[in-house]
């Protein structure tokens, strides 16, 4: 079979042959946005890119208790869909802050994920959400928890055959709120500092009965801060249980010195920012509460 | 790599060009097509001096491989006179001195014009995070407001007045 050094598949069937066909020498490009800037630098060299634009897997679809996106959908897509504010309002407060309107109007939520950096803006809020992800290969769809995908920076668990294709968020409990705040240098075209992502989840006595904290650019890949929301399950909210939570949370994150911030820089932050996240998660809950 | 052979609308005419599936579309719209309004900065989609409009939204014209725009519609800031008109908003960027050096111009335009299409009077917020993600490194962003500002009360009364659309 000869394969052109680009191509635009008219079915799925198709791509995933070259995938098998290539493996890594086949790159899908989605938005391009990151991509593009990877192979003029040397970064990625594939001999064969395929885009799937013709495939339409840009679809946002609500099922009974479950939120499907297309892995092709764009930021764009994604801040004009009411569903998603409405059941999952922290993705779109990322993808608010995300780079600038030409920037999202190309880049796509399956592309945040696949690049894998610890700094994916998108990433901590999908985990708060307990969102899952569709690895498709000709041999069939394998769906894996998002936050087992990373392995490292630019290093995730996908294999040479496998197009990411569609990402599932689970319909949250009654009584759920979550957080996005993201710290950068400016509030547009800023890669983070830190980026976190706080849920909760509350009973009717009013306890904690599902907490998330998820943080990025304070480790190797995107992390759950686990000893934090343990901390906070079963036990009724106040000030002084969100402060000892966001001391754990500082606790756990492991972040490096790089251009953008300072190893402790980024200490000190995750400890303000998951107070911050958790107060106004709680505020929401209050509002929710009161609102009926 | 092989150059192939590339069919979009510019600015309401069709065109076919020979390019290699690496190329941008920036390079190819300065290059192939001699339109070299839309500048190139940085190359790195973080300047916003190549946006032009691809399917009816602004995109970074440096972040896209020429390939992915077949079959579509691109407005480049050549396009946004009519019969020899300027558009409101570049017409209120004269007016108001909303530039300079002018480098960045041909960006900004299209954002704002992308603003302009879908929103007739935009907040002072609204306005900023249009052009969010261009850079203007000499004159600053308080033109560019009172431009948009005066560009969108010009298409407000056009079309209170004209019945248009």
């Amino acid at each position: 079979m000869s394969i052109p050094e680009y191509t635009a598949p008219a079915t799925l069937d198709d791509a995933l042959g070259i995938k098998k066909e290539l493996g890594a020498e086949a790159r899908v490009i989605a938005g391009g946005t990151d991509l593009i800037l990877r192979m003029r630098d040397k970064v990625f060299s594939p001999s064969v890119l395929i885009d799937l634009r013709r495939l339409s897997l840009d679809g946002i679809v609500l099922s009974d208790n479950e939120m499907r996106l297309g892995a092709f959908a764009s930021l764009s897509q994604i801040l004009e869909s009411a569903e998603i504010e409405r059941l999952f309002p922290a993705l779109p407060a990322g993808c608010r802050e995300f780079a600038g309107p030409p920037i999202r109007n190309r880049a796509t939520l399956g592309g945040n994920i696949v690049n894998a950096s610890p700094a994916a803006d998108l990433v901590p809020p999908l985990i708060a959400y307990d969102t899952s992800i569709v690895l498709t290969s000709s041999d069939g769809d394998r769906v894996l928890s998002l936050v087992e995908f990373f392995v490292g920076p630019g290093q995730s668990v996908i294999k040479p055959d496998e197009i990411l294709t569609e990402i599932r968020l689970p319909v949250m409990p009654p009584w759920s709120a979550a957080t996005f705040i993201k710290l950068g240098q400016r509030r547009s075209m800023a890669i983070s500092q830190v980026n976190l992502t706080t849920r909760l989840s509350i009973d009717e006595s009013g306890a904690v009965s599902d907490a998330r904290i998820v943080l990025g650019a304070v480790a190797p890949v995107p992390m759950r801060a686990v000893a934090a929301e343990e901390f906070l399950l079963g036990k009724e909210l106040s000030e002084e249980l969100l402060n000892g939570a966001a001391q754990k949370a500082r606790a756990e994150v492991t972040p490096i010195s790089d251009v953008r911030a300072s190893h402790s820089y980024r200490l000190e932050m995750t400890e303000v920012l998951v107070r911050r996240a958790l107060l106004a998660t709680w505020d929401e809950l209050g509002r929710n509460a009161t609102d009926g | 790599m092989a150059e192939m052979e590339i069919k979009f609308d510019v600015n309401g005419k069709q065109v076919r060009v020979s390019a290699e599936p690496n190329k941008t579309l920036l390079s190819v719209l300065r290059e192939n097509l001699g339109l070299t309004g839309t500048k190139d900065g940085c190359s790195s989609g973080d300047c916003g001096a190549c946006v032009v409009m691809l399917d009816d939204r602004p995109v970074n014209s440096c972040m896209v491989l020429a390939p992915q725009a077949e079959g579509s519609s691109v407005v480049t800031i050549e396009g946004l006179a009519s019969n020899g008109e300027l558009h409101p908003v570049q017409r209120a960027f004269g007016e108001t001195w909303a530039f300079q050096c002018g480098f960045c111009t041909p960006g900004i335009l299209v954002s704002c014009y992308a603003l302009l299409e879908s929103n007739d009077d935009p907040t002072r917020e609204e306005i900023l995070t249009a052009v969010a993600g261009n850079f203007c490194r000499c004159t600053g962003y308080q033109g560019v407001v009172k431009a948009v500002e005066q560009a969108a009360a010009e298409i407000r009364a056009a079309n209170k007045s004209g019945g248009g659309s």
